[in-house]
């Protein structure tokens, strides 16, 4: 048929593959990593000389300490609570924050740019900085830990679900306006369901952060199993080290799973 | 009938921010219990009419008064007030998929219950009752407490028409309800729409496309081109040449449902 040779015709061919943007772009890449590279020193030949300290670190790590386990039960599972502190007070905080942050829910210009403001400055100190100010108001230990969790948690959180409740359909928040519903009705029935699987599985993301984050956190005296390791380093106990290292990795692989699991379930 | 019911449009205009022109110059008169159906081609300006009546789209020139009061033209208590009193259905039924059909049904009830047992879910009995009786009137009491996404398409609009009717309003204002639907369900719910006019007398105003469903279940018909009224009589004297002239070209096939009531 006619037709089938016009369509054969009238095919658009690929367009051509752009290499000065490509190999502009490698280019790019290659100076800025040479250009830092020299500003930090970073050689790869003195990296080679210096190896054999780092293979005897890791020789005198191996094998683990495992007579030390039980000691680490008690600062793993106050890790476990400072997290599981830290997100649900941060994740029942990150709710209005979020909803204030977003564009299509927010009540006015000012509380948005005021709230995005927060969020941001939340955001930019990390979470060691909050444990240290957190350890100089309540004193070193687990309470400060649970409190710079709870700030990270919020950032994290309040960040991604504001993004995600910018991207909901807004005709049902109309509708439930229509039948004379209040903002606070809109967001409850029509805006947050539509969002509430992001919100659970950032909440769970948040979780997971702050298993890790946990063990940093004990570098600073925020309590948990990062005081221990702290400890076991600075007195070039390796091997226990390493045990910790291992536990920690256990546990957060552990939580993962769990939390992955639910996610599943959810989407 | 009580006065509630009654819409007036006095020289009611809308113009977009973008300089688009939804309506203009309207002057019209809904009485209590009527069934009116508006027809126009896409961009007539139905929706913003409907849209003007509860406020969702505020008015740029004129007023329209509902049940004797004016419609504010700022969101607040008021307009809020104003729109407990008035149902809408939608084309694209903006129920929300996740929650159960009864806790959407409930939203009917938002503007009359306080705020606080919305929030904690504790719906005063009576609530409960009537949105019972809403999802009994069309006929899907059965899913009460099923997912509301999980439902059909011509049980979600159900679901729609049942939060509408939760509110028990005076008024119902229906946006093209059947366009996404098929067309053995969309003449259930024109049906459901008509018997629920007839026996709760609630006026109701019900954008359409099609001709031949608007001339079947409409009592009077209002005609809109390019914003402004062009057409206003009973369903049965419109004629193919008033369509013509509100479409303001011949009506084809593609403005019918069904293609055998085509002439």
């Amino acid at each position: 048929m006619s037709e089938a040779i016009d369509a054969a015709t009238t095919r658009p061919l690929r367009p051509a593959r752009n290499w000065v943007l490509i190999i502009g772009a490698l280019g790019m890449v290659s100076l800025m990593t040479w250009w830092s590279a020299r500003g930090i020193g970073f050689s790869i030949i003195e990296l080679a000389c210096n190896l054999p300290g780092g293979r005897r670190l890791l020789v005198e790590s191996w094998p683990p300490d495992w007579s030390f386990f039980p000691r680490l039960l008690g600062p793993l599972l106050e890790t476990l609570q400072i997290a599981v502190i830290g997100t649900v007070i941060g994740g029942i905080l990150a709710i209005p924050i979020a909803v204030l942050a977003a564009r299509n829910l927010t009540p006015g210009f000012l509380v948005w740019f005021v709230d995005r403001n927060f969020m941001n400055i939340l955001r930019t100190l990390p979470d060691l900085f909050w444990a240290m100010l957190f350890a100089a108001a309540v004193g070193f230990g687990p309470v400060a830990g649970a409190l710079a969790l709870t700030v990270f948690t919020i950032a994290v959180i309040s960040k991604l679900w504001s993004e995600s409740l910018e991207a909901i359909d807004m005709a049902v928040p109309e509708a439930v306006r229509a039948a004379g519903g209040s903002w606070l009705a809109m967001l409850q029935f029509g805006a947050i369901p539509q969002a509430l699987p992001h919100y659970v599985s950032y909440t769970l993301y948040a979780f997971e952060l702050n298993v890790r984050a946990s063990m940093i956190l004990g570098l600073v005296g925020a309590g948990g199993i990062g005081m221990v390791l702290e400890t076991q380093r600075s007195t070039f106990e390796y091997p226990r080290v390493t045990l910790i290292v291992l536990s920690v990795l256990v546990l957060v692989l552990i939580i993962e799973q769990i939390s992955e699991s639910i996610r599943r379930r959810l989407i | 009938m009580n006065d509630k019911a009654a819409i007036r449009f006095k020289g009611a205009g809308v113009v977009y921010p973008n300089g688009a022109v939804g309506l203009a110059g309207i002057d019209l008169e809904i009485k209590p219990g009527e069934f009116v159906v508006v027809v126009g081609s896409s961009g007539a300006g139905k929706s913003t009419l409907l849209r003007s009546v509860n406020g969702l789209t505020p008015l740029t020139d004129g007023t329209i008064t509902v049940g004797g009061q004016p419609v504010p033209k700022k969101e607040g208590r008021e307009l809020r007030r104003l729109r407990a009193g008035v149902g809408m259905i939608f084309q694209d039924f903006r129920i929300t998929r996740r929650l159960t059909v009864m806790t959407n049904v409930l939203v009917g009830r938002v503007a009359h219950v306080p705020g606080w047992r919305a929030m904690f879910n504790l719906w005063p009995a009576a609530d409960r009752e009537i949105a019972f009786k809403a999802l009994e009137r069309v006929g899907i009491a059965d899913k009460a407490w099923v997912r509301a996404g999980d439902l059909s398409g011509g049980q979600q609009q159900r679901v729609g028409i049942a939060r509408a009717l939760a509110q028990e309003p005076a008024i119902i204002l229906a946006d093209e309800p059947v366009a996404s639907l098929d067309p053995v369900t969309t003449h259930q719910i024109m049906r459901d729409l008509v018997r629920i006019n007839e026996e709760l007398g609630i006026t109701t105003v019900v954008n359409l496309h099609f001709l031949d469903l608007a001339r079947r279940y409409g009592q009077r018909i209002i005609g809109l081109r390019g914003g402004e009224l062009v057409y206003d009589g009973t369903a049965n004297s419109v004629t193919q040449e008033d369509f013509k002239n509100i479409y303001g070209r011949d009506p084809d096939a593609g403005d019918v449902l069904d293609e055998r009531e085509a002439s």
